[in-house]
């Protein structure tokens, strides 16, 4: 181990802080996502800093996981921005009022 | 050997804030990959090889892609709108919320008193330690995986190709 | 055991290096004269027609979001090409069965006309 898990978990935590600030300020609907796979790998670090502290390899096995369901979310969620493209012809969430009432 | 790790964390912290406060999203792509290089060489370091390299074939060269070709598909001029409406204070209020929650999940973190393994077995995380659990313990995981996948796969056609035929 | 990373990284570092250099040589070297029918975009006598950014047909994203989901199945396929020997008809059976669930996408998607270029 090159240091300690909790410098690991630290990282995570700010990473995943970062992630979360660009999900809230942000209105560019590609940027939030961009920002959502920045929280995914964050979460996926901390994973890997226990997985190193543990000795076991199941925490790595989870990142797998996690960077499956990150590829599909990506997938799909890009498919939605195309969509609302191309009905809205905007990618500014706050555009999206059509529910809001 | 910890200067790698704090030059490591250095850049995926920095990369990972232009991601946040660039303006146009091809930039922002752009940091994304390079916080992605930085993940992948924090793995490295805790003995995640396979993983690491994982991370550069799924995240660098797969999802970025499509982030990249989806920026160009839509063709986003520079963004004035972004610009136009700034609106300080939801940014103000977002930006404490996410740190204020930062520091609470850090205060819970910082009591937790972890005691690490401190014996390396051998092989930690190269790819024959990950594929024997994978295929063995994981199995159902693994499984339900492909139907996720397979998910995917008509989820996005139905939604990006609606109006093929 | 980072070590052996060693010829990864000194690789790294020259594709880098050699890069950088190529572009600070062609900076340092290289005539810069700007006229404005040289910054036109194609520069090859013709007025341009539209824009240079041209929009990507959403098949270049149909393309890519099948080249992402193969890929995490080829990343699966790794591990288990490892074990094999291991695991023997149980993974065998295991990963036809994975495969199998991907090929109906895959029957999907060729019998939707995505992968029709036209």
């Amino acid at each position: 181990m090159v240091v300690p898990v909790n410098y690991y978990l630290g990282l995570s935590l700010a990473l995943f802080t970062l992630g979360a600030i660009g999900v809230l300020i942000r209105r560019n609907i590609l940027i939030i996502l961009m920002c959502i796979e920045m929280m995914l790998n964050a979460v996926n670090l901390a994973f890997i800093g226990f997985a190193d502290a543990f000795k076991a390899v199941d925490g790595q096995i989870f990142v797998f996981f996690v960077m499956t369901v990150a590829a599909a979310e990506v997938a799909v969620g890009l498919a939605l921005v195309i969509a609302i493209y191309r009905n809205r012809a905007t990618v500014y969430v706050d555009d999206l009022n059509i529910l809001k009432w | 050997m910890e200067y790698l790790f704090y030059s490591l964390a250095a850049v995926a912290l920095i990369s990972g804030a232009l991601v946040v406060f660039q303006t146009h999203p091809l930039r922002s792509a752009l940091w994304l990959i390079v916080n992605f290089f930085a993940v992948a060489g924090l793995y490295l370091l805790a003995h995640a090889e396979f993983i690491a390299a994982i991370q550069i074939i799924v995240y660098a060269g797969a999802i970025m892609v499509l982030f990249l070709f989806v920026i160009m598909l839509l063709n986003l001029r520079q963004p004035e709108e972004e610009l136009a409406r700034p609106r300080l204070g939801l940014k103000i209020a977002g930006i404490t919320v996410a740190v204020l929650s930062a520091v609470l999940i850090g205060m819970g973190l910082a009591k937790v008193v972890l005691k690490p393994v401190t014996e390396l077995p051998v092989g930690l995380g190269n790819t024959e330690s990950v594929a024997r659990l994978l295929f063995t313990d994981y199995l159902l995981p693994f499984e339900v995986t492909s139907v996720l996948l397979l998910v995917a796969i008509v989820g996005s056609v139905v939604l990006a190709k609606a109006k093929l035929r | 055991m980072l070590l052996s990373y060693l010829p990864i990284l000194i690789y790294m570092v020259i594709a880098a290096g050699l890069v950088g250099l190529i572009v600070l040589l062609s900076e340092l070297l290289g005539k810069k004269k700007h006229f404005p029918s040289k910054d036109m975009p194609y520069e090859c006598g013709m007025d341009p027609i539209g824009d240079a950014r041209s929009r990507y047909h959403v098949r270049f994203y149909v393309i890519a979001m099948f080249f992402i989901v193969f890929d995490v199945e080829a990343i699966f396929l790794y591990p288990w090409g490892v074990v094999f020997k291991q695991l023997g008809w149980f993974g065998f059976v295991e990963m036809a069965i994975f495969i199998f669930v991907l090929v109906v996408g895959l029957v999907y998607v060729w019998g939707k006309g995505a992968l029709e270029w036209e």
